[in-house]
């Protein structure tokens, strides 16, 4: 375990050392300071009216709700798209000769190297993410005095997204050791491939099931699901089934064992 | 007590083809013993970096079995007390070189009260101790190699593994190198030394083995090997009349290399004192008889010279 933790720490500090998690930090300070900005500035009424949110809110003011999913949105997206890209490269540079030579000729397991990996740089993306929702949590609660604790859970449902794919980019990069292969194919999953086969999946079953689209719809990570749980617990809505976090979890298990497995075989 | 036990270790690489294999080790079977500097001679793509890959868990073999301590390699716990200086390292270029020095002993298993006072000892023995702030990226090639050396030691191992340790090194370097490596030697240290470069290799091996394509051509300890039992070199006081030399001295090849110089191929000392014998009762004056010793580079050349090698 302590293996485990050194590693994860090294992956963190890689991931520091890479400014587009400076830049990702950097854009989320700079949205709270404007959302500050707005919130309490005079013309924050105008702004604020701006947001009405139709369905089945359990929040109290739907136009909070509204300002929550306009911040949120972007956040998800634009941390997604960042977070990807930042982590893309770390096991291609993991494996370069001399770097993985000697990390193998120390009392580590490869199994451990790559739990260090995937958790440092799950916890770097976790860290940005929840320092931007808690702040914004901090900014609505006291312009609106809503609490709702459902709000921060969105930090854990969109670090679990990102820890889904990065499991994904963790494998291609133990099988290929291709930075911008992994990069095209996590930025398909995510944006094109897991929207579509969720709603495929939605529409099906009100039809015919179609065993191919059920079956890559289990193969690719549920982060479109993931994307609606995380909507759900913007506005307060506890109402949602748990089964995406749970197989997203799984996922990210399998996943990460499949890589320690294929790893392990191989030599360097 | 062998620290390091090799039997019949055979390693292929898959090529891409069918027919494609490499075979980088075959049967490849070898022993060192505690306290030794063990330096592995072999031309480029001889074999030599996929045996420490394969001691170090790197690279899996195809057969054969491999023991350190007297444990399988495959158990990574062993790995705590060994230190390795891979050949053409690379260290995370975000950390500054004491950082390096933590981050790998605390992946070794050395206790963090110890590390500080262990990085600020190797810092000043490599000379890099004035760049312990600096970021690695800065670093030269030179500091590279002097700091992964430091690496290598940082957990106090039993076992140091170097592949090709001074390159990149210049004279100076190399002679602090291998004065490093002597004293490692002193406190008991097994050293196991990758090197293309023999003198250095002669210098301060104590057991060297030889390898071509897989195989161990020669193994033992550097002065069995680079003396030739068999041949003397007699110095001689006063010139050596050709005349002198004995017409039939069977199965002795006596040859003049100077009239003060002879080099005769014997069988044993018996054969050696009738040859002197026969040079004193002709008033030779006899100042030396000494053996006649090869290089290890002529060793090597002599067995491994012109012959081509499989990859590495």
């Amino acid at each position: 375990m302590k293996n485990v933790f050194i590693m994860a720490l090294l992956t963190f500090r890689e991931a520091l050392s890479k400014k587009i998690f400076l830049v990702f930090f950097l854009i989320s300070t700079f949205v709270i300071i404007l959302f500050a900005l707005f919130t309490f500035s005079g013309s924050a009424v105008n702004f604020h009216a701006s947001f009405t949110v139709r369905g089945n809110l359990n929040t109290d003011n739907p136009i909070v709700g509204g300002i929550k999913l306009f911040l949120i949105y972007p956040l998800y997206a634009g941390g997604m798209f960042l977070s990807i890209f930042s982590v893309v490269g770390f096991i291609p540079s993991l494996l370069e000769k001399g770097n993985i030579d000697l990390l193998l000729s120390k009392p580590i397991s490869r199994g451990q190297i790559i739990w260090g990996k995937f958790l440092g740089g799950t916890a770097m993306v976790f860290a940005n993410v929840f320092y931007a929702v808690f702040m914004l949590y901090l900014l609505i609660g006291f312009k609106f005095d809503e609490w709702g604790l459902s709000f921060i859970l969105v930090a854990f449902t969109i670090t679990l997204a990102f820890a889904a794919i990065y499991s994904v980019i963790i494998l291609l990069g133990i099988l290929w050791e291709n930075s911008t292969f992994s990069l095209i194919v996590s930025y398909l999953i995510f944006f094109v491939f897991s929207p579509l086969l969720g709603s495929l999946q939605n529409m099906q079953e009100a039809n015919l099931k179609n065993v191919v689209l059920t079956l890559l719809y289990y193969i690719v990570p549920q982060t479109s699901d993931i994307s609606s749980i995380t909507t759900k617990l913007v506005l307060g809505n506890y109402n949602f089934g748990i089964a995406p976090l749970v197989v997203s979890s799984l996922y990210i298990i399998i996943l990460i064992n499949i890589s320690i497995y294929i790893f392990n075989k191989k030599d360097y | 007590m062998n620290i390091i036990e090799v039997e019949n270790l055979t390693k292929i690489y898959k090529g891409p083809k069918a027919n494609g294999e490499i075979k980088a080790l075959d049967n490849f079977s070898l022993s060192v013993s505690k306290g030794e500097i063990f330096g592995l001679l072999g031309a480029n793509g001889a074999g030599k970096t996929t045996l420490i890959k394969i001691l170090l868990g790197i690279v899996h073999p195809t057969f054969g079995s491999a023991k350190i301590f007297g444990k399988d390699i495959t158990d990574f716990s062993v790995r705590s007390k060994i230190g390795f200086l891979p050949e053409s390292h690379k260290f995370p270029t975000y950390l500054t070189a004491e950082e390096v020095l933590y981050y790998f002993a605390e992946l070794s298993g050395v206790e963090k009260n110890v590390i500080k006072q262990r990085a600020a000892k190797y810092l000043s023995l490599v000379r890099i101790e004035k760049w312990k702030k600096t970021k690695v990226k800065q670093f030269s090639k030179g500091m590279m190699q002097r700091l992964g050396l430091a690496q290598a030691m940082m957990n106090d191992p039993e076992l140091i593994f170097l592949d090709e340790p001074t390159d990149g090194i210049d004279p100076l370097g190399r002679k602090e190198i291998r004065d490093i490596l002597s004293e490692l030697k002193e406190d008991g240290k097994t050293i196991f030394l990758n090197s293309h470069l023999l003198s250095e290799v002669e210098m301060i091996s104590t057991t060297v083995g030889i390898m071509k394509t897989g195989k161990l051509l020669q193994y033992g300890k550097v002065e069995d090997l680079t003396t030739d039992k068999e041949v003397y070199i007699i110095e001689t006081a006063t010139p050596v009349n050709t005349g002198l030399l004995p017409s039939s001295f069977d199965n002795i090849s006596i040859k003049v290399e100077s009239p003060v110089k002879i080099i005769v191929n014997v069988k044993d000392s018996l054969e050696l004192n009738f040859v002197i014998d026969h040079f004193r009762k002709n008033g030779v004056i006899i100042k030396n008889v000494s053996q006649k010793k090869e290089t290890l580079e002529e060793l090597f050349l002599s067995l491994v010279a012109n012959t081509e090698g499989g990859e590495e």
